[in-house]
């Protein structure tokens, strides 16, 4: 039996907004779930086996359970309202990620013509809300994890923009899909070099913005204790800390599949692979990115406060704009032979 | 993102271009060649480091899951004090060595009528009390290295967890409990002395029965040979207080002669102990042995109060040291009993099982039979249904169950033993119910008004 469902566009975007409403908590539990169990058994550990029967599989459900009955304290001296709404500017932006990255061709919340523009400048509002939870909680360790993320943001947003840069550069497009559709082959493919190292420049902005070890200065749970979230409890600090950090992985992870590696479109464009569907591609994609950032995540030593900085503006930033470079004179002296699109 | 190897080299490292060469000191040289090899792996290090995980997570996993998988422990595991009431001769040595004065011992003596018409009469302690505050112990085993009579031993037992904290110390009832699960000891290296071997009079003393008497149980003795190599290579514990100092007045002097005696008893028995079958030494400790029954049924007759260990020891110790010299000559006649053992004291090679499962329960009848018991006990219905969990679990998985903790209405630690009121402790310490919360500053009534 067929049935038409039609939808004006208002009820079509409401429709598509729960489905990414419900999505990234969904992904936020299974993200964690997977982190739990990678890095157990990267550690030679098993991870959790017992909630949920399977495995562990309800683990991280039981934690944000019990993080969500938990007691919500907001400390004496917090400048409260502000401190109550960081977590919702954390979380929100993570889920905003979500709305221009492409499923498949069409599985996409909106197409937007500056997407590229519109995933960085989102990703940058996050630290808006990691600075307001520092600052309100009247904490210094808290204060001292905002500043430093809010110093670690400026100096790593830069190689993802300049990178960023190089990937609307060679597809000559800033739509989100328009870049998959670029890509006849992956850009970390092709052309050969600049797409690699743009590719590795970008993976390691995202997680140093992200704050996850090696970068991990600014939550520094051994030093500063969480950084920005030391004041915070139960379903704010689930939300804001360990919530919108696997939201923001497996976005970062989805946008970098999305740039470099072809989105949903086969890794090498050859016959049989063309077949499988593009959804496919693109969760093969995902979870590898996830994979290969959790694997260094937990592997690195982490970097000093001060090695940090040096390592984004000493190096990371000269290399992106070095690609900048490569990029323009790719575009403008490369044979058109050469070109794969 | 590889340049991170570089960074404490270009920090730390005096570089050329710096003109840091003639402040570089000595080891210049071969610091540059560190940089510089450093430099031709570039990166090569975080990349090794990935390799290493990724081995890892492709490993065959090795975690035992605790409540589902039992771990195979080793049999020498720390796991809880068994103590062996009847060897304890309340020395005190156990209680003053301990690091945490966990144990408690308390004692009173007793005046024994004489053996003999116009003998002296003989002291003796008894133990009344003997507690381990698991809480407080830190496993050193100091306590059952230093005890000279073989009264404490380890048992792999590791599993008596309490709800209540003053449960954790165990009462001489529940601590001798624990023996039961005492393992007896491992193999001795190949062509090591045996226990007793040297002993010549000692081994047939104790095949003509009451010289073994004050010899501890068969798991002991092996478990203290093997635990303390220096006591396996001397005469055993048995023969020295068999020997001359029978009649010895304190156990502590009887501890200080040990050697001398055991040298003294040991010196003329040499030549007949080369020529006695090594089955013939060993069999006294054999596990089946049923020797320390038998004595104490016979001596229990002859001595004046029949659960009197200390008197049984000295009446027996006096006649073997009657009966060693006629049969020191003939070491080679008592009977080798099928339990016999080789020159190196064979043990059970088979992986030791936690527990022993003595009898298999079933588990709702252990969790009736436990729920009630707390309930009686007066504990409140969330421990006893608790413990009753506990136990029915235990018994589901056929894991024996321990003994039930023994009740004390004593504050713990707690000094006085039973019978006696508690006395005000001169220092130290106060009792928790003295404690008053200081009032502080209190305001008067209505003072601030």
């Amino acid at each position: 039996m067929h049935i038409d469902i039609v939808l004006t566009a208002w009820q079509m975007l409401i429709v598509k907004l729960l489905v990414i409403l419900t999505l990234v908590p969904l992904v936020s539990l299974v993200g964690g779930y997977a982190l739990h169990k990678e890095l157990a058994h990267l550690q030679h550990r098993l991870g959790p086996m017992y909630p949920g029967g399977f495995h562990g599989v309800g683990q991280t459900l039981a934690d944000g359970i019990k993080f969500i009955l938990k007691e919500d304290i907001v400390p004496a001296n917090a400048d409260k309202t502000v401190f109550k709404l960081a977590p919702a500017l954390i979380y929100v932006p993570a889920i905003l990620l979500y709305l221009v990255i492409p499923i498949d061709k069409h599985l996409i919340v909106e197409d937007l013509d500056v997407g590229i523009f519109y995933i960085l400048a989102i990703g940058a509002v996050a630290i808006l809300g990691t600075l307001m939870a520092g600052w309100s909680s009247a904490n210094k360790y808290a204060l001292l994890g905002a500043l430093r993320a809010a110093a670690q943001l400026i100096a790593y947003e830069l190689p993802i923009v300049l990178t960023a840069a190089v990937v609307a550069m060679l597809a000559g497009t800033m739509s989100v899909v328009g870049i998959v559709e670029a890509q006849n082959w992956p850009f970390v493919l092709w052309p050969p070099g600049i797409g690699l190292v743009a590719f590795l420049v970008f993976v390691t902005g995202a997680m140093a913005e992200m704050t996850m070890p090696p970068f991990d200065m600014p939550v520094a749970e051994s030093e500063i204790i969480t950084g920005a979230f030391t004041e915070y409890t139960g379903m704010r600090f689930i939300f804001s800390f360990f919530g919108a950090e696997m939201a923001h992985l497996v976005a970062y992870g989805a946008i970098a599949a999305t740039l470099f590696l072809g989105g949903y479109k086969p890794i090498v464009p050859w016959g049989p692979l063309e077949h499988i569907p593009g959804v496919i591609w693109f969760v093969v994609k995902v979870v590898l990115m996830f994979f290969v950032m959790i694997w260094a995540r937990f592997t690195w030593p982490r970097l000093r406060e001060d090695q940090l900085q040096k390592f984004a503006w000493k190096f990371l930033i000269p290399v992106s704009l070095l690609l900048i470079l490569a990029t323009a004179a790719w575009i403008l002296y490369a044979p058109e032979s050469l070109w794969t699109r | 993102m590889d340049s991170i190897d570089e960074r404490p080299i270009s920090e730390s490292q005096a570089s050329p271009s710096n003109g840091d060469v003639a402040a570089a000191g000595p080891d210049y040289a071969s610091r540059h060649q560190l940089a510089r090899e450093r430099r031709h792996t570039f990166g090569i290090g975080l990349l090794k480091g990935m390799a290493v995980t990724i081995k890892h997570l492709f490993k065959h996993n090795t975690v035992i899951q605790y409540p589902d998988e039992v771990q195979d422990l080793s049999p020498r595991t720390r796991g809880v004090i068994a103590l062996k009431e009847e060897n304890c001769t309340v020395c005190m040595l156990c209680a003053r060595e301990c690091p945490d004065w966990c144990i408690y011992i308390d004692s009173h003596k007793e005046t024994l009528p004489p053996k003999r018409a116009g003998g002296r009469q003989r002291k003796r302690n008894v133990l009344d009390r003997f507690a381990i505050d698991y809480a407080l112990c830190m496993y050193c085993g100091i306590c059952v290295e230093v005890c000279p009579y073989d009264a404490l031993f380890w048992s792999r037992e590791f599993e008596y967890a309490e709800f209540d904290i003053r449960e954790l110390t165990h009462e001489k009832e529940r601590l001798s409990d624990w023996m039961q699960t005492v393992l007896p000891p491992p193999a001795l290296e190949e062509g090591a002395l045996l226990p007793g071997q040297p002993d010549a009079p000692a081994v047939a003393a104790g095949a003509a029965g009451p010289g073994s008497a004050q010899r501890p149980s068969p798991p002991s003795a092996g478990t203290a040979a093997a635990e303390r190599p220096e006591q396996a290579m001397r005469p055993p514990a048995a023969a020295a207080t068999a020997a001359p100092t029978a009649d010895a007045a304190t156990q502590s002097q009887q501890q200080a002669g040990e050697t001398q005696a055991a040298a003294s008893s040991a010196a003329p028995a040499t030549p007949t102990e080369e020529k006695a079958p090594a089955g013939a030494t060993a069999e006294t400790k054999g596990p089946d042995t049923k020797e320390p029954e038998a004595i104490a049924s016979s001596t229990e007759a002859a001595s004046p109060s029949p659960t009197d260990e200390r008197a049984r020891e000295t009446s027996t110790a006096e006649r073997s040291t009657s009966t060693e010299p006629a049969t020191s000559g003939d070491s080679e006649a008592p009977a080798v009993p099928e339990v016999a053992r080789g020159p190196n004291v064979e043990v059970p090679s088979e992986a030791p099982r936690p527990v022993a499962l003595e009898r298999t329960e079933d588990p709702e009848a252990v969790y009736q039979d436990v729920l009630k018991d707390q309930l009686d006990k007066g504990s409140s219905p969330q421990v006893a249904e608790a413990r009753a969990k506990v136990a029915r679990v235990k018994a589901e998985r056929g894991i024996k169950r321990a003994p039930t903790p023994v009740e004390t209405d004593k504050m713990v630690p707690s000094a006085p033993t039973k019978g006696q009121p508690p006395e005000p402790e001169p220092s130290g310490a106060p009792e928790a119910q003295d404690i008053e919360p200081d009032p502080g500053p209190v305001a008067p009534e209505g003072g601030d008004a």
